[in-house]
């Protein structure tokens, strides 16, 4: 019985829906994050270099 | 047996393990202050926070629980992602608790406290985070290494008669594997667990997806296979969380309160918003990653409920815990092995990696508050974070060899998870949205949050009777577990924990100004 056999999903269709949506929306996702997360952290690296020589924030947790 | 090949899939995961510390070791010098270590400047934007928030809420311990999940109960185990994912929507969509929190600035959900309890619920509200969190995480580092050990076709119990190393495998290797992530967390903190986790998530994401279709796409298992072993084996409660005999509506209404309490107060997740570079970059990082909570338990799950139809009872043995692993060892073929056993480590080592950043940033950023008099220079500050994160690492290591770990896995996780649960969201809702909470009303709540689940836990281990089982052995049964069970325990303990607060509140009188701000 495969996959996408119509017998084998028709009793338990919302687990079976719920399965495809996992696989496709995780694999989709996991592709969409790993470009867009390079671009996240190059800008936080980025702006933590630029920020590393500003003066302290007071409310920072050190200066409690 | 096992078709792990030293050459192949060692190489695989050794490129895998080189590159991680390599990228967490790299990024130690943008730290330069004690807010880069602890939440990477506030700088993480979306998508590292998607990836970052998903790692860390999925260990092998994870995958371990939610597969015995779907052994034990079948699709009906995926229940409690199915509850975090709404939660986690509607919290994200709503910004509930999550909007006033990050609009505060602080960094942990003690020091939102302190502005409406005082600095005494502060300091205690840090306790007991610490305390449910590291009893939580403490079974991390074992059973991550007995499935590291399975899936490698070697036993945890060890081969005493082998020499040391042989009999200590599982040791040695949770050891190894704890110094590699102490090491770029020590050095890096936030920052670093933030660029290991993107990495993580990409290999563990991979090895999660691939081994689902493997398993869905084999001839001797496939879907349709699976829900037939489900149905043969557990019936229609094998589906319908309602029906089936473990579950009913107490595990569904337990789970739907933890759940929604670890979505609101979970310090791993709630670092993740506090991290965000605003409040609505912090709510879209909880929309987007609400769906991977049904991933997280139903595809784990699958390979539970593979397991389930692939194995004899007298292959899997006692504990439905090592099902899983059994199963993979048997199932999955060379190079693909050595991807799941990357994506597992991934798993594995993002979670220690956060965890322990985590709670070391309670420890000090609340707990150690009242002993710092006068402002700490960043130098002494990142010292003592450093610090408390090598105290958390040894703690894991003695404390994760000796807990001997009775029941199934999720059920211990969510009543030591509830010890602090149930009264910090109840202190959370209180502070946020309801104007006469005050610190009688979150001592009461700490109080009654505490006892119960840490009553059931010391109960389970030490009040137990002797039965006679199906087979005429004489076997120990814990006497609270079978009259009262974890589920109806976990439900009392968030009602008594609200009833507390309100009481507690109500019952302070009101004597002057600073009383309007319910402080003591």
């Amino acid at each position: 019985m495969s996959f996408w056999d119509i017998q084998a999903f028709t009793g338990h269709w919302v687990w079976w829906t719920l399965t495809v949506a996992c696989v496709v929306w995780y694999s989709t996702i996991t592709v969409y994050v790993a470009i867009r997360g390079v671009f996240d952290i190059r800008g936080m690296l980025r702006r933590l270099a630029g920020n590393s020589d500003a003066p302290h924030d007071p409310a920072a947790p050190s200066a409690e | 047996m096992t078709h792990f090949s030293w050459a192949l899939d060692g190489s695989i995961v050794g490129l895998y393990l080189v590159a991680t510390m390599a990228a967490g070791i790299m990024v130690r010098k943008y730290v330069r202050r004690v807010d880069h270590f602890l939440i990477a400047g506030r700088e993480m934007n979306v998508y590292l926070g998607i990836a970052s928030l998903a790692a860390t809420e999925f260990g092998v311990v994870t995958c371990m629980y939610t597969a015995q999940n779907g052994y034990d109960k079948g699709f009906a185990g995926a229940t409690p992602g199915i509850l975090m994912a709404v939660a986690m929507l509607v919290v994200g969509v709503t910004g509930f608790c999550v909007k006033p929190l990050r609009d505060a600035g602080v960094m942990t959900i003690p020091e939102l406290f302190e502005n409406r309890y005082g600095p005494r619920i502060r300091w205690l509200a840090g306790v007991v985070i610490v305390l449910g969190g590291l009893l939580n995480m403490g079974v991390f580092l074992r059973t991550g290494g007995e499935f590291l050990l399975l899936v490698c076709g070697l036993s945890p119990a060890g081969d005493a008669s082998a020499g040391f190393f042989a009999a200590h495998t599982l040791e040695i290797t949770m050891t190894v594997l704890l110094l590699a992530v102490a090491a770029y967390t020590i050095l890096g903190g936030m920052l670093s667990v933030l660029v290991t986790d993107f990495l993580q998530f990409i290999v563990m994401s991979a090895g999660l997806i691939v081994v689902t279709v493997l398993i869905l796409a084999s001839s001797d298992i496939g879907w349709g296979k699976l829900v037939a072993t489900v149905e043969a084996r557990y019936g229609e409660g094998g589906f319908n969380p309602f029906v089936h005999p473990g579950m009913g509506w107490s595990y569904v209404l337990f789970n739907a309160l933890l759940n929604f309490a670890v979505v609101l107060t979970w310090q791993t997740t709630i670092q993740r918003l506090l991290a965000a570079k605003d409040t609505r970059t912090g709510r879209k990082i909880y929309t987007g990653t609400s769906f991977f909570f049904v991933c997280r338990f139903l595809l784990p799950g699958l390979w539970g409920m593979a397991a389930l139809a692939v194995l004899t009872p007298a292959m899997v043995g006692d504990n439905t815990l090592y099902a899983m692993p059994k199963f993979l060892a048997l199932f999955v073929p060379p190079g693909i092995m050595g991807l799941l056993l990357a994506a597992m480590l991934a798993a594995d080592m993002s979670t220690d990696s956060s965890y322990m950043l985590t709670w070391g940033s309670v420890i000090y950023n609340d707990i150690l508050a009242p002993f710092r008099k006068g402002p700490w220079s960043d130098k002494k500050g990142l010292f003592w974070n450093r610090t408390i994160i090598a105290l958390i690492g040894i703690f894991l290591l003695v404390y994760g060899l000796w807990y001997p770990l009775k029941g199934d896995l999720w059920t211990y996780l969510g009543v030591t998870g509830t010890i602090y649960l149930s009264s910090m969201s109840v202190l959370l809702v209180g502070c946020c949205y309801w104007k006469r909470a005050n610190n009688w009303g979150a001592a009461a709540a700490i109080l009654f949050g505490a006892i119960i689940p840490v009553a059931y836990l010391v109960l389970e281990q030490v009040w137990t009777v002797q039965v006679t089982d199906a087979a005429g052995q004489l076997v120990a049964r814990s006497v609270v577990k079978d009259t009262i069970g974890p589920y109806y325990s976990g439900i009392a303990t968030y009602v008594l924990a609200a009833a507390a607060m309100v009481v507690g509140s109500v019952l302070k009188p009101k004597t002057g100004p600073a009383d309007a701000k319910g402080k003591a």
